[in-house]
């Protein structure tokens, strides 16, 4: 039974009708186990239908329904409304990105950027099906496993504050996903990721502010990810000066 | 669609985001001490008198405080670093890698070994 209440100060931009963004409170009714997401649902449900802000599965596996709250990009589907603090929940959209209307920004940078990176198993030559599937050993899953993990929420380029100064910064999530599939033992696309994540846009950038790592709702550390790239970018770029051409793969 | 804009002073709201900007900070003032030390050198080559004059003129209370600053910044610049070893490259004996704990640790019982053995010789140990 809903016995507190709280004050949630939800950022608004409605480009029909505003010049810049603006905050609106709304006081609502909550119990323990409400997320913030389920305060954004109460709002718009019972006071406020215009509220617009992204969601799906409410069990942080879609990565739709990520926020700034309380200045802190999180998953607003994780966040419980008791553990955030003070006695107002803050929720803006995710920073360093444009925003279209209310709490949903525009992704569409991050998706070219991705795919960029070729996220998908690269081979050169597929081998027949009648070889049967390509079978990995359990070290061999490890070796990417926890890169696997992201889910695609953008808290890492919230966070960022590279990515915040440089829109054109290849960022957390693209990098952390190239490296699972170079990591991958199926996989043969490493240079062609690699010329991608080696350029003056790419993985260099990052100063390893190491904040994509904190806010990480699936702990999948793309600020490690990043330099250990580092290492195979510099490692690969050492052989094409010093090793001759028919001992390089 | 409302272009993102950072807002000015942007590092201090995070505790995180200072720490980082100490680091960087910390790793020019890291170049500005070795230049320090290498201009000690020069003096040092042109003669007593010169290099203690220097020496003296590090010695006021106002070189001393900016000294200490500088050092400080030095400090900061060498733990953060420390501390994010372990994550920048994992190093591993077994199959696990250390944890940046353990890593950071080993760091710091190195660096004073190490400091302790310059030391030594400088004061004439050897």
């Amino acid at each position: 039974m809903a016995d507190k209440d709280v004050v949630f100060r939800v950022k608004r931009y409605r480009p029909e009708r505003d010049v810049e963004p603006h905050y609106q409170d709304y006081r609502i009714p909550y119990t323990d186990d409400m997320v913030v997401l389920d305060g954004l649902n109460y709002i718009k449900d019972n006071v406020d239908p215009t509220l617009t802000y992204r969601w799906s599965c409410r069990m942080g596996i879609c990565g739709s329904c990520g926020a700034s709250i309380n200045g802190t990009p999180r998953l607003t589907c994780e966040t419980f409304i008791k553990e955030v603090r003070g006695r107002t929940v803050v929720v803006d959209p995710m920073p360093n990105f444009p925003i279209l209307k209310d709490l949903v920004v525009d992704f569409d940078d991050f998706l070219r950027k991705l795919h960029e990176v070729r996220p998908f198993i690269d081979r050169k030559e597929e081998k027949p099906l009648a070889e049967g599937e390509y079978i990995q050993f359990p070290e061999e899953i490890e070796a990417y496993r926890q890169q696997s993990m992201c889910i695609n929420c953008m808290l890492c380029y919230a966070a960022c504050p590279v990515f915040g100064a440089s829109e054109h910064f290849i960022g957390p999530a693209a990098s952390a996903l190239a490296y699972r599939y170079i990591r991958d033992s199926r996989d043969e696309g490493a240079d062609a990721r690699l010329d991608v994540l080696s350029t003056k846009t790419g993985i260099w950038e990052c100063t390893f502010v190491g904040e994509c790592s904190v806010v990480c709702p699936k702990d999948v550390d793309p600020a490690g990810a990043i330099q250990n790239l580092k290492v195979l970018a510099s490692i690969r770029q050492m052989r094409q000066l010093l090793m001759p051409k028919w001992t390089r793969r | 669609m409302y272009p993102w804009k950072r807002r000015a002073g942007w590092w201090l709201r995070n505790p995180r985001f200072l720490l980082f900007q100490a680091r960087e900070a910390g790793g020019f003032v890291s170049a500005l001490f070795g230049l320090l030390l290498l201009y000690m050198l020069v003096r040092y080559h042109e003669g007593v008198a010169s290099y203690d004059a220097f020496l003296a003129m590090l010695s006021t209370p106002v070189a001393l405080t900016v000294l200490a600053l500088l050092f400080a910044f030095v400090m900061v610049h060498a733990l953060t670093w420390f501390l994010l070893i372990g994550k920048a490259q994992p190093i591993r004996f077994t199959k696990k890698p250390l944890r940046a704990g353990t890593v950071f640790a080993i760091n710091i019982v190195l660096w004073v070994l190490v400091s302790g053995a310059v030391l030594f010789v400088v004061f004439g140990g050897l």
